[in-house]
């Protein structure tokens, strides 16, 4: 099946590893829990490790062994969701944090990948689509919506290296390891054809890539927000005296 | 010791050189006084001996006192010399008058010795013969010798070691009227008699002289302050200033010859009194705000018609010099009036600039009126004249005057600077209120556009869709996954309607990316392939969220409709731009259908269409053929 959806991964090849991915999950809509259980449970490359409706469940549970990919609803009962992707961000460095949401509307999505995630999960997705999404996340893809790529173009437009000078060593570098958190020319072009409306293997060939190196582009504009995010954070409180110097 | 050593700085030392250093200074004060000390004789008597004549007779060189005619009879100085008798010829004759003095006293002293003569006045002339000969004569106009500086000082013996004189004659030539004086005199050591003339000198007229003239500048300096501000105060102020030195001018004289005629001089002098003493009294009026316009006025016709009667004639001018006293005792009746109703208004008022300028006035009226009397000698003619230290004083009141609105202006300005800043601290804040309320009507405003905009855009599509649903599943018409189907529809709404609310600034690439973001996997999950022909087109400025809605709808339903109603299997999108229009272009290869039919059959989606099409001022073009439907929208650049 040839998905037309801008979510860059899509056509990636199911991953080959042998070993199975392990997902977490973080959510409290019980009808999506089961879609999710149901579906994880057909397949054999996958397998739920730890199931939680709450966020202070969710914070427990990243205290056992990390998962591939972890699930996290935004609005669970007892608080929000960014907390734990933030948690599991600094626990689980190597586990890609996917949120879930209803509408993928780029408010909730940009939020979620500030704290730390690298991907996003509509809950009005076919089943078989759920599953393609978490494989194309553990490979390295992540999705991407064009209002969603107008946003991050915009941000990076309005303070490029506002931040910067102030974002201290021990901050996790992004993967790129520039500390200054700009886009670079390529990954600004990949930004301004999603807005146009290409997909992931268009882009690629219009950019003359692979498709995977368009999926690393994309996971990396989504390092490079989480960093800067930080990076602000950090600043803002330097700034304001909260922190010390 | 050398000075700078160490030795310098020892208690003893230092106390020595303090020493010396007070026995200097003790030195230096009592020198001059010890200097000074020498024989001078006050002469208070003297012999007279007076002639008449028509006629003054020629100054001789040399006079033999016993030569002259009439007898000498001892006198007191000072002395008035009586006016002659009117003759039967109507022309009284003019005096002269003779003083003879023998300065028994001085003979034997050594040095210089001089004669200091404290003043005389009259309108004529004076000379001092030495035993006999000729040793001073006064110059100038016979008018100007009634008030010029007043003393006579001059050397008694011509060189150090000569003898001062035996004898000092006086010759005093004065017209009929006014009447003549003469004051007592010093004879004896220069150093004395000039020191003591220095000092009479400076009181009597320098001092004066000296205010006469800083007034002068204050007023040229009102006078420039009235030119750029036009303040009557300033006005008032040079205007009595000017007259105040033209009236002092006679005080001030030199031997030297006047640049005006002396009738004019005397016109000029007296009539700058009497202005003077008017525009004190317009001042006042300004000062205390008591108007007066009645007697204002009649005081200005009395000045007017005092200066007109006192123009200076040629052929009157001796007998214009007679009437100088009753001018004056005009002046001193506007005068009077002036200080009364000057000073009564002013102490009941709350001016304390008019008080302290009728106080002023009423001293410089008393001082005035004791000069005038001098002059009549009543009193004695050797005092000081008095108007001159009363013509200070005014001028100190109008410093104070100055000083005073000066620093009442600065105050004015600050209150003012300052109710300014609170006042524009208050527009601030009613601004920012306003503004604020302002904002508050627009975000209403926006907030009922936005919800009548979701409720139109809910009516049309998701309620429909779910309302329609909902009669399907109550018949129980349909299956499971064709209900499934109808809400996926209704999602597919929604998110659209999500998406909308995100402003896409101008940009309807974004737009039709996000609706290919959008409906791209139902397209796919049907088997349909996109082919996104897409180029850049010119920026939408009115493409507001309202705006991109309508568009995503009538896009959404040409998608909906391909996938409903044919069997394509390839979606083209294309966008173009010409003649000041963007258009989008959705092709398929499907079947077609027949659109009049569709629209027959209650088509509600394609009247959708051209009804969101109408609203943002685009247009629609349907075609439908056996190799396909294409819809073209054309959108306007721009919009009114």
């Amino acid at each position: 099946m040839h998905k037309e959806c801008a979510n860059a991964g899509t056509d990636m090849q199911p991953s080959s590893t042998p070993s199975q991915i392990h997902v977490a999950l973080v959510e409290d809509d019980v009808h999506f829990q089961n879609a999710i259980v149901t579906a994880i449970a057909a397949s054999p490359d996958i397998r739920l490790m730890s199931l939680a409706s709450t966020r202070a469940q969710g914070l427990q549970s990243l205290h056992s062994a990390p998962a591939d990919v972890l699930l996290v609803d935004l609005g669970l009962p007892d608080g929000s969701g960014i907390d734990v992707i933030r948690a599991a961000h600094e626990q689980w460095p190597t586990c890609a944090v996917m949120v879930c949401t209803a509408f993928g509307d780029e408010a909730h999505v940009l939020q979620s990948i500030e704290a730390g995630a690298s991907g996003y999960l509509l809950k009005d997705s076919e089943p078989e689509n759920m599953l393609h999404e978490i494989r194309s996340l553990h490979s390295g893809g992540s999705p991407i919506s064009p209002l969603i790529a107008r946003q991050i173009l915009m941000r990076f437009r309005a303070a490029p290296s506002a931040a910067a000078p102030a974002a201290p060593p021990s901050v996790n570098p992004a993967p790129t390891g520039g500390e200054q958190a700009a886009l670079s020319s390529r990954e600004k072009e990949v930004l301004e054809l999603i807005t146009k409306g290409f997909t992931a293997d268009e882009i690629a060939r219009l950019m003359q890539v692979s498709q995977h190196t368009v999926q690393t582009y994309v996971r990396r504009i989504y390092s490079k927000l989480n960093v800067n995010s930080r990076a602000e954070a950090i600043y803002e409180a330097r700034h304001q005296g909260i922190l010390a110097a | 010791m050398k000075p700078g050593t160490r030795a310098s700085w020892r208690p003893e030392v230092r106390k020595g050189m303090l020493r010396w250093l007070l026995l200097c200074a003790w030195l230096l004060a009592c020198g001059p006084a010890a200097w000074a000390e020498g024989p001078v004789v006050h002469y208070t008597r003297a012999e007279m001996l007076r002639e008449e004549a028509p006629a003054f007779k020629p100054l001789a060189a040399t006079v033999d006192d016993a030569a002259l005619p009439g007898s000498w009879k001892p006198v007191e100085l000072p002395r008035v010399i009586e006016t002659p008798a009117a003759s039967g010829a109507g022309k009284r004759p003019v005096v002269t008058t003779w003083l003879r003095i023998r300065l028994d006293e001085l003979q034997g002293t050594k040095g210089g010795t001089h004669f200091y003569l404290l003043r005389w006045l009259a309108a004529g002339q004076i000379a001092v013969y030495a035993d006999g000969q000729l040793r001073y004569r006064s110059t100038g106009s016979p008018v100007w010798n009634l008030f010029n500086h007043p003393a006579l000082l001059l050397p008694l013996n011509l060189t150090a070691d000569s003898p001062p004189p035996r004898t000092l004659l006086i010759r005093l030539d004065s017209l009929p009227s006014p009447e003549a004086g003469i004051s007592s005199f010093y004879a004896g050591d220069s150093d004395s008699l000039v020191e003591m003339a220095a000092k009479r000198d400076w009181l009597a007229y320098q001092l004066p002289f000296m205010c006469s003239a800083a007034f002068l500048a204050v007023g040229l300096f009102s006078l420039a302050v009235w030119v750029v501000r036009r303040q009557p105060a300033s006005l008032y102020l040079f205007a009595i200033a000017l007259l105040n030195a033209t009236r002092r001018w006679h005080f001030q004289l030199g031997p030297e010859k006047l640049i005006v005629s002396d009738a004019w001089f005397i016109w000029l002098t007296l009539n700058a009194l009497m202005w003077q003493s008017l525009i004190t009294h317009y001042f006042m009026q300004f000062l205390h705000g008591r108007a007066m316009p009645r007697l204002s006025r009649v005081m200005l016709g009395t000045a007017i018609v005092f200066s007109i009667i006192t123009l200076p004639f040629a052929s009157v001018f001796p007998s214009l010099l007679a009437l100088r006293p009753y001018a004056h005792l005009l002046l001193i009746g506007m005068a009077t009036v002036i200080m009364v109703v000057g000073l009564w208004h002013s102490w009941h008022s709350r001016s304390l600039d008019a008080k302290m300028l009728s106080t002023v006035f009423a001293i410089n009226y008393a001082f005035g009126v004791y000069d005038w009397a001098r002059l009549k000698y009543v009193v004695d003619l050797e005092s000081y004249y008095l108007t001159p230290y009363a013509a200070m004083m005014m001028f100190g009141v109008f410093v104070i005057i100055m000083f005073r609105q000066y620093v009442g202006a600065l105050a004015t300005v600050e209150q003012l600077n300052s109710g300014l800043e609170a006042s524009l601290k208050n527009r601030e804040s009613e601004l920012a209120a306003s503004y604020e309320r302002l904002r508050e009507a627009e975000q209403r405003q926006v907030l009922s556009q936005e919800r009548q905009r979701l409720t139109q855009d809910m009516h049309d599509g998701l309620g429909s869709s779910l309302v329609s649903a909902l009669r399907v599943v109550e018949g129980g018409r349909l299956g499971e996954a064709e209900v499934a189907e109808v809400l996926k529809g209704c999602i597919d709404d929604l998110k659209l309607t999500i998406d909308s609310m995100e402003p896409v600034e101008a940009d309807l690439l974004l737009l039709l990316a996000t609706l290919r973001f959008r409906l791209g996997p139902r397209l796919a999950g049907a088997g349909i392939s996109l082919r996104w022909e897409v180029s850049d087109v010119p920026p939408l400025d009115w493409l507001n969220p309202r705006n991109a809605l309508h568009i995503l709808r009538i896009l959404q339903e040409a998608f909906t409709n391909t996938l409903k109603h044919t069997r394509a299997t390839q979606i083209r999108v294309m966008t173009g731009a010409e003649d000041g229009y963007v258009s989008v272009t959705i092709a398929d290869n499907g079947g077609g259908f027949d659109i009049d039919q569709a629209m027959a059959h209650g088509g509600k989606g394609l009247g959708n269409q051209q009804r969101r099409a109408q609203a943002i001022g685009a247009q629609i073009m349907l075609h439908s053929s056996a190799a396909g439907t294409v819809l073209t929208l054309r959108l306007p650049e721009k919009r009114p």
